[in-house]
């Protein structure tokens, strides 16, 4: 009978650490899909920009086409990026092509001062910086996520339940310090 | 420790902090309920529950009255406006907090509000004139991590934890003093309960003291973790450390919640000669929040601060 008893005693101790650990990594996983959910936000916000901006340059500097054409493409690439590598690199592509942009306009100083452009370049520089908010935050659930999952006993028992680690918001060759696309003054 | 470490120690001991509140609220109600009748302590706790409640929900209001915090429409404040867009998505947070602007030449700021989305942050015309960019970030994200840590909600209750305690506790001391019922015990059970009743607020006191203390250390390492940057954080306390003005509106019911204590600098200066006096500071040692960053992040930070421009004169917001 006592035996009986301290197995109950202990099946009903190892369901108690299954359902609270189950429910940390569903919270953990919720987490992350806001993380990436806030960033995705933010990259939506800096593509909707783009149109914009290279309708007035444009207007100004008709005949750089292959820049539009380049800062087109990387907008493209950013808006079918599937998942938050590719994401991330589509994003460093587009901000090479946003420095290019901004070096031709440095030529035209009409365009460098009307009103429309500064307040373009002003939007664009904010939503970088919140890019590279999002992109802290997202990281951080992202790696609290994945040590989860990959720590003893739910290294096990996690992917058949479908907790699969996740990737970073991180270019090839990223460090945590955005990089400065080529000589240009971007701000 | 790294920041994790020092974030998962400090709710610990924030945990057990609490814990002693309900377990001292519990204590002077049932010793009330032993000297005097079982129903008297349950009436005290009922309506120590209801005080407690009206006081929560009042407490968002009073605080901006007391410390002197007006609303201030986003446009006017813009780029700070974006400063907090950005330290809150770096914290997760849903939705961003409201900024009020507090005319005060002393630099601080604090973060009021009960839930994550009716917060605000208070910010002094001080702090926005002396602080440049990166270390204002760091002081924003610091009030950041309060409201996502809850610190808000918790000095709150705390603060009405205390209060009731006292509430109490005083109608227990006056009952014995004043000769009310008493059933039965002997002489050593009255002079229990004096003690206990008149040393249950100071303990209450220390509690919610130690609690803020906690908070403060947790609330820099969240900030330094959500920035990346616990060099800023450093940097902006140093700033706060070496500025000599102090809060107008510097109060004692309100002192807990600025990022730097408005009121007990004279304290914390004294601590060699009256080391106990540290005891009842509501925030740590400036001091010892630099260091705890410093170790956090393996770096030193240089005697001379940076000549940076202040935020508040780059974008004429002062």
């Amino acid at each position: 009978m006592l035996w009986l008893w301290i197995l109950i005693g202990v099946l009903a101790v190892v369901a108690l650490f299954a359902v609270v650990g189950y429910n940390r990594l569903v919270r953990l996983r919720n987490e992350v899909d806001t993380g990436w959910a806030n960033i995705d936000v933010q990259l939506q916000r800096r593509a909707d920009l783009i149109p914009n901006l290279v309708e007035t340059v444009r207007a100004y500097a008709a005949h750089e086409r292959g820049v539009f054409e380049q800062v087109t493409r990387a907008r493209t690439a950013l808006q079918q990026a599937g998942t938050p590598g590719t994401a991330a690199e589509a994003n460093e592509g587009l901000t090479v092509a946003i420095g290019r942009l901004f070096a031709v306009a440095e030529a035209y100083p009409d365009l460098k001062a009307s009103e429309n452009f500064l307040q373009l370049q002003e939007d664009l520089t904010d939503t970088e910086d919140k890019i590279s908010a999002a992109r802290r935050y997202y990281n951080t659930t992202v790696m609290r996520f994945n040590t989860g999952v990959q720590s003893f006993p739910w290294l096990l028992v996690a992917s058949p339940l479908g907790f699969d680690a996740r990737e970073f918001f991180s270019a090839r060759g990223d460090t945590a310090v955005p990089q400065v696309s080529f000589g240009t003054d971007a701000t | 420790m790294t920041l994790q470490q020092q974030i998962r120690a400090n709710r610990l001991k924030s945990t057990i902090v609490v814990f002693g509140f309900v377990l001292l609220l519990l204590l002077v109600a049932g010793l009330i309920g032993f000297v005097f009748d079982l129903s008297l302590g349950v009436v005290a706790l009922a309506g120590a529950a209801v005080y407690g409640i009206f006081a929560l929900v009042r407490s968002r209001s009073m605080v901006a009255r007391l410390t002197g915090a007006q609303e201030v429409a986003p446009d006017a404040v813009r780029p700070l406006r974006r400063l907090v867009e950005n330290v809150s998505i770096a914290a997760g947070l849903p939705v961003t907090p409201e900024v009020r602007i507090v005319d005060d030449a002393a630099p601080n700021a604090y973060a009021a509000g009960l839930r994550p989305e009716k917060s605000y942050i208070g910010v002094t015309t001080g702090l926005l004139a002396t602080m440049p960019q990166r270390e204002l970030e760091a002081v924003l994200a610091h009030e950041v991590a309060h409201i996502r840590n809850r610190d808000t909600y918790l000095m709150t209750m705390a603060l009405v934890f205390a209060g009731v305690i006292a509430l109490i506790a005083d109608i227990g001391f006056r009952s014995i003093a004043y000769g009310g019922r008493n059933r039965g015990g002997g002489v050593l059970v009255l002079v229990v309960a004096l003690v206990g009743f008149l040393l249950a607020p100071y303990a209450a006191l220390l509690l919610r003291l130690s609690l803020s203390r906690r908070r403060e250390f947790l609330a820099d390492a969240g900030a330094a973790e959500m920035l990346n940057d616990p060099e800023a954080m450093a940097l902006a306390l140093r700033r706060l450390e070496r500025d000599s003005t102090t809060v107008k509106y510097a109060e004692a019911s309100t002192a807990h919640l600025w990022v730097e204590s408005p009121t007990d600098r004279v304290d914390s200066q004294r601590s060699g000669v009256l080391a106990l006096s540290s005891l009842f500071n509501t925030h740590p040692a400036i001091g010892a929040r630099i260091s705890a960053l410093e170790d956090a992040g393996g770096f030193g930070l240089p005697e001379q601060l940076p000549f940076d421009e202040p935020f508040g004169i780059e974008h004429q917001l002062v």
